[in-house]
């Protein structure tokens, strides 16, 4: 499975050190925070660095439609006049109105993208915000079902992804799921594949996404997708990139901010303020990150917590195990890709079985590290684990993979 | 006398073109099978008796008509849909007529030299090597991608229905297409309050026995009978039901019983194309491998 870059504001380096080291395979890059201009340049240098990386652009349709504050934080996609030429404010009743303005979006926002030095190209959405039995569905089904029609038309063609993306809030709703993905695998015109966004409204609440329904429900997609012979290319997937893969799916991404490493449409609303988080350290053994000082802490009688990857060499202990901010995102993507290479096989009942036994181990770590640190910081402790666990059972329920053996009745 | 079963000098006074008709050799629920010959060719007659029912006389009527269209519909669908792997008309075009104050419906299709693979399932046969195994896999998958372009579902894939021929061009041959599904045309069944739909019971999708069926049916319905065709084919079990079952049973186990996997009775094929065949038999549809393009190049690559 390969891992991109979730582009963001102040990218500085971080794309360019993370291809360089070979810890990400390509960049999503956002509109948002990159002029067309520069972003033909950075294109440019992506290409030098690695001639084979994938590059994606997320033309971020989803924020004309669904982000209605009038202070909305829209940044280069609101100001630069190029990427005017696909992005415009749509409100539903436009979209309701009938084909010729999704086709009109459609073909503007593929061409656009087809004249940059991208390896494939995302196609415009809206994000389904509550369910799937609602008229946003239908219209992100006509979104994608009329994608494929116009990829077929590209020249010169390239691989098209439609997009997907939808509220954690609609992944609850299972059979609601199962019949939008009954639908979506039936396409007259497919795509190359799909490029899959799960909607958090709070990027620092953890179990948030981090919940069995949403995480069984996001493994479904991946997998139904995949058997059908679509590429699923997962956006903002973070720690659950190695999941999506046992389930089938192609791509994972993640970025340097929370809001990197979560989709929401809060990116483009008005700024509340704050300060800048603690730097973290992802560990493969916990399945999460801990604050550089409890990492601190436990590394001299806990070693086992270390990966024992290049990146760990980012938190030196000379200096409290603090790493140069903008160095934090690359240990992050080397341990999501090692994570991806433990625990992908081409079996997925195989795979399960190595995500299980990898929570497993967590769990069992998780009381050690508790015997040195009485009270982890709120987001480093193991809430995370159960949800993990009840996700990849759910999942395989969902996805029917269990067999039985003909004695049994 | 359930099928009706017709004495051949009856069928010769009704249907003019035949020079021959010889004794019924398949029979079963209101159809009967006759080799007929026709200007010289041999020929498979199918007569269907029109079922009756008591009541309202514009619904009796009604329900005859269903019959009649049913058949002028399977032999539309044959006319739009020729390919080797599907089975071909005759020489008789569907000619209606009354005997003993019953109403009969016949036509012809081509003559086919062979089994069907119920009849070799039963025998006592070696099982079949991987190459038949995925000639009749691909057989159906192009019947299906046949119909379908036409907007048709075939709704009723099973081991009686497909008959290994002797012709080597054409090893597997799809027959009756008696209760296809057009998905553009207006529903054939004047009866919806009969919930069961018409497909035989041990090959019916699980999705076929929701109540709302004919709004979401499409021909993954027939990827699922074709894998439950070609597991039985391959491995002589079927892979949910057992002998004893009743009806409500098979479907419980339909509805809810995960499959025997291919590969507990054939360890000798390839994991691909075991796994390939298990894709199939999922409950939900949208799980099923569907990309056709996909399914046939798989197919190639483990052949």
């Amino acid at each position: 499975m390969r891992l991109l870059a979730q582009h963001g504001a102040s990218n500085g380096d971080k794309v360019a050190e993370g291809m360089r080291k070979g810890y990400i395979d390509g960049v999503i890059y956002s509109p948002r925070d990159i002029s067309a201009e520069n972003l033909r340049e950075q294109l440019a240098e992506d290409i030098r660095i690695n001639p084979d990386a994938t590059l994606l652009f997320d033309p971020q349709y989803y924020a004309g439609h669904n982000v209605v504050d009038p202070e909305a934080r829209l940044g280069r996609l609101g100001t630069c006049e190029e990427y005017g030429k696909y992005f415009r404010q749509r409100r539903r009743r436009e979209l309701e109105s009938g084909r010729p303005v999704l086709i009109k979006d459609i073909n503007d926002c593929l061409q656009f993208q087809n004249e940059l030095r991208l390896s494939g190209i995302i196609g415009p959405n809206i994000v389904i915000t509550r369910s799937f039995d609602s008229i946003e569905a239908v219209i992100a089904k006509n979104f994608i079902r009329l994608t494929g029609r116009a990829s077929a038309k590209l020249k010169p063609a390239k691989p098209v992804y439609a997009t997907l993306a939808l509220s954690r809030e609609a992944l609850l709703d299972k059979r609601e799921l199962v019949d939008f993905l009954t639908d979506i695998t039936l396409l007259d015109d497919p795509p190359k594949g799909f490029y899959v966004l799960v909607e958090s409204r709070n990027v620092d609440a953890r179990s948030d996404i981090l919940n069995a329904d949403v995480i069984a429900g996001w493994m479904l997609i991946n997998y139904t997708l995949s058997v059908n012979g679509y590429e699923v290319i997962n956006g903002y997937s973070d720690i659950l990139t190695p999941f999506l893969g046992i389930a089938g799916g192609t791509v994972g991404a993640t970025g340097w901010w929370s809001n990197l490493r979560t989709f929401s449409l809060n990116r483009f609303q008005a700024a509340s303020g704050g300060r800048l988080p603690i730097q973290r350290y992802l560990s493969k053994l916990l399945l999460n990150r801990i604050t550089f000082f409890e990492l601190d802490q436990l590394r001299s009688v806990y070693p086992r917590v270390l990966n024992g990857l290049e990146t760990d060499d980012i938190y030196p202990e000379e200096t409290g195990s603090q790493p140069d901010r903008s160095e934090e995102v690359l240990q992050a993507w080397q341990t999501i890709m090692s994570l991806n290479k433990d625990l992908i096989t081409d079996n997925t009942l195989a795979s399960l079985k190595r995500c299980r036994q990898a929570i497993k181990r967590a769990e069992v770590a998780y009381d050690e590290v508790e015997s040195y640190i009485t009270r982890l910081d709120p987001r480093s402790n193991r809430d995370h684990l159960p949800a993990m666990l009840e996700g990849l059972r759910l999942f395989a329920d969902l996805a029917e993979l269990e067999t039985t053996l003909p004695d049994a009745d | 006398m359930q099928s009706g079963v017709l004495n051949p000098d009856t069928l010769k006074h009704h249907i003019r073109d035949l020079d021959f008709v010889g004794p019924c050799c398949d029979s079963g629920g209101y159809k009967s099978v006759y080799i007929a010959r026709v200007a010289g060719r041999k020929e498979a007659l199918k007569v269907l008796r029109i079922r009756k029912i008591e009541g309202d006389p514009d619904i009796v009527e009604a329900f005859c008509d269903e019959q009649v269209t049913r058949v002028k519909r399977e032999v539309k669908a044959l006319k739009e849909c020729h390919i080797p792997e599907l089975v071909k008309l005759g020489t008789v075009a569907p000619v209606e007529f009354d005997y003993n104050d019953e109403k009969y419906i016949a036509y012809s299709e081509e003559f086919l030299e062979g089994s069907d693979l119920r009849k070799l399932i039963n025998s006592e046969r070696p099982l079949p090597v991987i190459g038949e195994v995925i000639q009749l896999f691909q057989s159906l998958l192009k019947c299906i991608q046949k119909l379908w372009q036409h907007g048709y579902v075939h709704r009723d894939i099973k081991p009686a229905n497909v008959i290994k021929t002797t012709d080597p061009d054409r090893p597997f041959v799809l027959l009756d297409l008696g209760i296809a599904y057009a998905v553009h045309e207006t529903s054939l069944t004047l009866r919806h309050d009969e919930r069961m739909p018409l497909a035989t019971y041990r090959y019916l999708a699980p999705e076929m026995m929701q109540p709302d069926f004919r709004e979401h049916i499409d021909y993954r319905t027939d990827l699922y009978t074709t894998g439950m065709t070609v597991f039985e084919y391959a491995s002589g079990q079927h892979p949910l039901a057992k002998g004893s079952d009743d009806l409500m049973r098979t479907i419980s186990r339909a509805l809810r019983q995960a499959p025997v996997p291919l590969k507990h009775y054939r360890n000798d094929f390839p994991d691909s194309f075991c796994d390939l065949v298990d894709g199939l038999l999922k409950k939900k549809p949208a799980l099923r491998p569907a990309n056709m393009a996909m399914l046939f190049r798989k197919l190639e690559e483990i052949s």
